[in-house]
């Protein structure tokens, strides 16, 4: 029951100061770096990183442990497939199944990879409000010649950060409809294509009615994407310098690795 | 029989920093048979109280017993059916009898047993039977509503527990809906709604609970209510305490329009009986 899911916590340390590009940057960085890590050694050090930024952030873990949770089953397919289609050493062999020693190791690293990939993601979603999400995304794309498009960035941040934070409020009303249904009898153990039918057409209709109000309400505070300004004062402060110089740091290390 | 909650506390979010003490140390009983009514101010918690009822959040400490079952067993549900605030959200058959049908089906009736059970529902909302056939999302959101509230009247539930029933729904649908629900109720079957428009309910309540902060602020009976608070009064009772307040000699714990009838011509007749005599 609780609504933790991707979404924003409003706090007063390092991180929550920092200018959200700075943190959008490190996203980038942290998903290439988890890309690249190819062994156990390298999850380590990026499980360091991640919990040296949690301790800075005064977060209690359990705000990132329930951004993962509802992709458990992605994560569990994800470790099985590689784990049982993964050619190589056996370490136990039945008639139907071969596991190898291979397999093992690229199901675990894979799993990990992602799970960090989404902590770090819950890291953003968590620390900055969604405005400011948006004011970031929006100067990264202003240098694009997105005006010969059509589209100004300020339209593209917009979609970019709704769509982030669509996905919490689904999830609400995912857990909403689910107690209506189970309210109803629903049994999901003993009727899983009832239960699949009963829970996801509701929630794609109340999702495009959803997307349909908050186009209009948009609409109705007469929203112009260009010559807007943003409420948040954004520059660079010492904090910002110091990140942007670890940033270098770590890339330049990548290139000499 | 009845409904017990003992000693129900309940935190959102517990242990971080957006917890949230919803509910803190409410007990209480519904009789089987008995209609209650449920106030309180916006976040006072009564939603997350009536989510307790059948079990959809398990109490974090305390117990609730209905008919001296735990509700942590799933069989309550049938039993206690809830219908959520906004249930117009939770249509999903591909017509509304496909839908009305779900929560019954899923309790084991079927064939002739389940029409009929629907055809009822369908009727006692007030609805046409002509929209049965029609699909849920083609309809407006009062009617989904209406839908949604067969889907859950269709179930025969002992206690049906409802959030916000009356929101959003036109002066006659209302007046529809509330005689049904004094119909279900002299059928025996126990009524509980949450309502921010407590004085177009008290009249058909035995039971007022007004929740504040997540403690319970008042519990006792309509007439119990009315003399304690000076929070807007249902006109009839208010016109009632200002003849009082004139000078004539009558109640003013007076909640429907037949019995200020009564009252007042007794109150005319003894003046006129005095003025003669
Ligand atoms: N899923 C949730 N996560 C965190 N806090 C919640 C959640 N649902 C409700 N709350 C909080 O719990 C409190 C009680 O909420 P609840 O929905 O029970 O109120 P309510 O009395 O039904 O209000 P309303 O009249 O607006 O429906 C509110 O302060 C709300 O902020
Ligand atoms: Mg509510």
């Amino acid at each position: 029951m609780d609504s933790l899911f991707m979404s924003f916590v409003p706090g007063d340390s390092i991180i929550h100061r920092l200018d959200p590009r700075t943190k959008i940057l490190g996203l980038m960085l942290a998903s290439i770096c988890i890309f690249y890590a190819s062994s156990f050694e390298w999850i380590a050090l990026i499980a360091l990183v991640f919990v040296i930024l949690i301790l800075v952030c005064k977060l209690p873990l359990k705000h990132f442990v329930h951004s993962a949770r509802p992709m458990i089953l992605f994560f569990v397919i994800l470790f099985l497939m590689q784990l049982l289609f993964t050619e190589g050493k056996p370490i136990f062999s039945s008639k139907w199944i071969t596991i190898s020693y291979e397999g093992l190791v690229l199901g675990t690293i894979l799993t990990l990879r992602f799970i960090f990939l989404l902590l770090f993601a819950a890291l953003l979603t968590t620390t900055t409000s969604p405005s400011k999400i948006t004011a970031g995304i929006e100067k990264f794309l202003r240098p694009l010649p997105l005006k010969y498009m059509g589209i100004s960035s300020h339209d593209l941040a917009m979609m970019m950060s709704m769509s982030i934070y669509f996905v919490p409020m689904m999830y609400d009303n995912f857990r909403n409809l689910k107690d209506a249904q189970l309210s109803r009898g629903l049994n999901i153990k003993k009727d899983p294509v009832k239960a699949i039918i009963a829970l996801s057409v509701p929630l794609v209709s109340i999702s495009v009615r959803a997307a349909e109000d908050v186009a209009l309400a948009i609409e109705s505070r007469c929203y112009k994407s260009t010559g807007r300004t943003s409420v948040h004062m954004m520059g660079l402060k010492k904090n910002d310098y110091i990140c942007l110089f670890l940033y270098i740091l770590l890339i330049l290390f990548c290139i000499a690795y | 029989m009845s409904i017990d909650v003992r000693n129900v506390s309940f935190f959102y979010n517990r242990g971080t920093s957006l917890e949230k003490h919803a509910l803190e140390n409410v007990s209480f009983s519904i009789e089987k048979g008995e209609f209650v009514l449920i106030g309180g101010e916006v976040g006072s918690g009564k939603s997350t109280l009536i989510r307790h009822l059948n079990g959809l959040i398990k109490p974090q400490s305390g117990s609730i017993t209905v008919n001296g079952m735990d509700v942590r067993n799933k069989g309550v549900r049938s039993k206690v059916s809830l219908l959520m605030q906004y249930p117009q959200k939770q249509l999903f058959g591909k017509t509304v009898y496909e839908d009305i049908c779900f929560g019954p089906s899923n309790f084991g009736l079927k064939g002739d047993a389940l029409a009929k059970q629907v055809r009822d529902a369908l009727k006692l909302v007030g609805l046409d039977e002509g929209v049965s056939a029609l699909s849920p999302f083609s309809l407006s959101g009062g009617q989904m509503r209406l839908v949604a509230l067969a889907g859950v009247l269709a179930m025969n539930p002992e206690y049906l527990v409802m959030d916000e029933p009356t929101s959003g729904l036109d002066p006659e649908n209302r007046y529809l809906l509330l005689s049904t629900l004094s119909k279900l109720h002299s059928s025996g079957i126990s009524i509980v709604v949450v309502s921010h428009q407590i004085c177009e309910l008290l009249p058909h309540a035995e039971k007022v609970i007004i929740l504040k902060n997540g403690c319970i602020d008042f519990i006792g009976t309509p007439k119990e209510y009315l003399m304690s608070v000076s929070s807007p009064l249902p006109e009839i009772t208010s016109l009632m305490k200002d003849l009082r307040l004139e000078g004539f000699n009558v109640r003013d714990d007076i909640l429907t329009v037949d019995d200020a009838f009564l009252e007042i011509s007794n109150a005319l007749r003894s003046r006129g009986a005095k003025q003669n005599g």
